[in-house]
């Protein structure tokens, strides 16, 4: 048995005897500068995607809302459609006070995050790029038989994008939670008792609450570690499976042809897979943001209610 | 069965070589995570997050916002029209009670009027016809005492040439008076 030396964790092949075995996948950890040495270092085909899908989300705004009508038609139908969708759902989470501060932000991950994850479904992306090997650094491809550099990678499979997102999100979240409640407020929320308990067995719980505060603290400050892991794992998972799914069949000594229509229909399940994955994710990180943001001003909304 | 045996033998050594090779390689390193490729994530996020706000969601959510205004009108009039409505049919109920009262009033009146006019078309026959039954009475007695009268003198005259005829005598003025006196008398019986 022999096992390959992993250039990242997800390029993984355990082989036993002289067949491949088990092929775990071969996407890069990390995404891949077009020219790390010079100054467009941070143009990796991560940011390249992102942009191309920023472009195409503010075309597609622009486009619902040029000749906005009274009466809706065409794609202003739809994207009042999702938006409407959105506000509800952030309405029923935040409350109908936070809800038209906290719309633009959640829609914006939400559409965002929906239309990267399912950008990586498209065919090539990920899959057309150079090969890594001096002998190899020509457009081709994606084998199992060598590393590719992607041409174009999914955004959300990038933990830059992610953990980038989750930083604004605590930012505004910092923000959110001061105006609604005050440093003061929010100390007394976190480290406050709770449950209107008094007299000596109030004073007796206070340890309890701190340490319950403090519990509170380390995860409220995990929580963008949460979000951007969580959200990076799955579409990093779905690559990774779209990617062995693709090339399962190339670990057999299989006549050509069979291993073509291995590597167009075994990945057709895994295809919807991601597609739902793709949605849900995006509707995930959306919606614990936006609870996120409920919870710290929770108090707050739930005497206006 | 084997394979996944042997894989989670070797698991130790996978997740041995996936994870940092040294201690100078830290986990962002790993993943990629630098600060430029992080605030260029961030800022493209930020562009969209600000443009889409200003330009795409404020103008939808204006129109939405008008929108669900408008309906609430629209249904504000639409209780206020019921309203109305329904005010105009108790409105009607009372106008056409009042018009079948004021009609059933006229009935009555017109019947009562026709009734006083027949009665007094009715008298006024009754005493034309009475009239005319008197005026041709009267002309009958007239025509009657007439023809009477010409009876008499016809039959006067019959009865002079008849008797001055028969007796062979040519009747004098007291003669004629007397015979005429007599048969006027006979024939008033």
């Amino acid at each position: 048995m022999e096992i390959r030396m992993i250039q990242s964790a997800s390029d993984v092949l355990v082989f036993e005897g002289s067949s491949p075995m088990l092929l775990l996948g071969k996407v890069s950890l990390m995404a891949e500068p077009f020219a790390e040495a010079s100054p467009l270092g941070w143009l990796t085909n991560s940011v390249a995607v992102a942009a191309f899908i920023a472009l195409l989300i503010l075309w597609a705004a622009r486009k619902a809302t040029r000749n906005a009508q009274r009466v809706p038609s065409g794609f202003q139908n739809f994207f009042e459609l999702v938006v409407e969708f959105i506000y509800s759902q952030v309405e029923q989470i935040v409350g109908k006070k936070l809800a038209p501060r906290v719309f633009p932000l959640l829609a914006t991950i939400f559409i965002y995050v929906a239309i990267a994850n399912w950008f990586g479904l498209l065919p090539g992306i990920g899959t057309i790029g150079f090969g890594s090997e001096p002998t190899q650094a020509a457009l081709t491809l994606s084998a199992d038989d060598h590393h590719i550099v992607p041409l174009l990678r999914p955004p959300t499979a990038d933990l830059n994008l992610t953990l980038g997102m989750a930083a604004v999100f605590m930012l505004v979240w910092v923000y959110l939670t001061v105006r609604e409640t005050g440093v003061i407020g929010f100390l007394k929320h976190t480290f406050g008792p709770k449950g209107g308990i008094k007299g000596l067995l109030g004073i007796a719980i206070v340890p309890v609450f701190l340490f319950v505060g403090v519990i509170e603290m380390i995860s409220i400050a995990l929580r963008p570690v949460s979000l951007s892991l969580r959200l990076f794992g799955n579409v990093f998972a779905g690559e990774n499976l779209m990617h062995v799914m693709s090339n399962l069949a190339d670990a057999y000594n299989l006549p050509a042809f069979v291993t073509f229509l291995a590597s167009v229909l075994a990945p057709l399940p895994t295809f919807f897979l991601e597609l739902l994955v793709g949605g849900l994710q995006a509707m995930v990180f959306a919606l614990l943001c936006g609870v996120y943001i409920q919870l710290s001003t929770a108090h707050d909304e739930g005497e206006s209610h | 069965m084997d394979s996944l045996t042997i894989l989670i033998g070797k698991m130790p050594t996978i997740l041995a070589s996936a994870a940092p090779e040294g201690s100078d390689v830290s986990i962002f390193e790993k993943f990629g995570v630098n600060w430029p490729k992080f605030l260029a994530q961030v800022l493209l996020f930020l562009i969209v997050y600000m443009v889409l706000s200003k330009f795409a969601f404020k103008p939808i959510m204006a129109i939405l916002e008008d929108r669900k205004q408008r309906i609430a009108e629209s249904e504000e009039n639409l209780k206020r029209i019921a309203a109305e409505l329904e005010e105009a049919d108790i409105k009607k109920g009372e106008i056409i009670s009042e018009a079948n009262a004021r009609a059933e009033r006229l009935v009555s009146e017109a019947r009562e009027s026709a009734e006083a006019v027949a009665e007094k078309k009715r008298n006024e026959a009754t005493n034309e016809a009475a009239q005319i039954i008197a005026k041709a009475r009267e002309a009958g007695e007239l025509e009657k005492n007439q023809t009477m009268a010409e009876l008499k003198r016809d039959f006067g005259r019959l009865v002079i040439d008849t008797t001055g005829k028969v007796t062979g005598k040519v009747l004098d003025d007291e003669d004629q008076e007397k015979i005429n006196s007599e048969i006027s008398a006979q024939i008033s019986v």
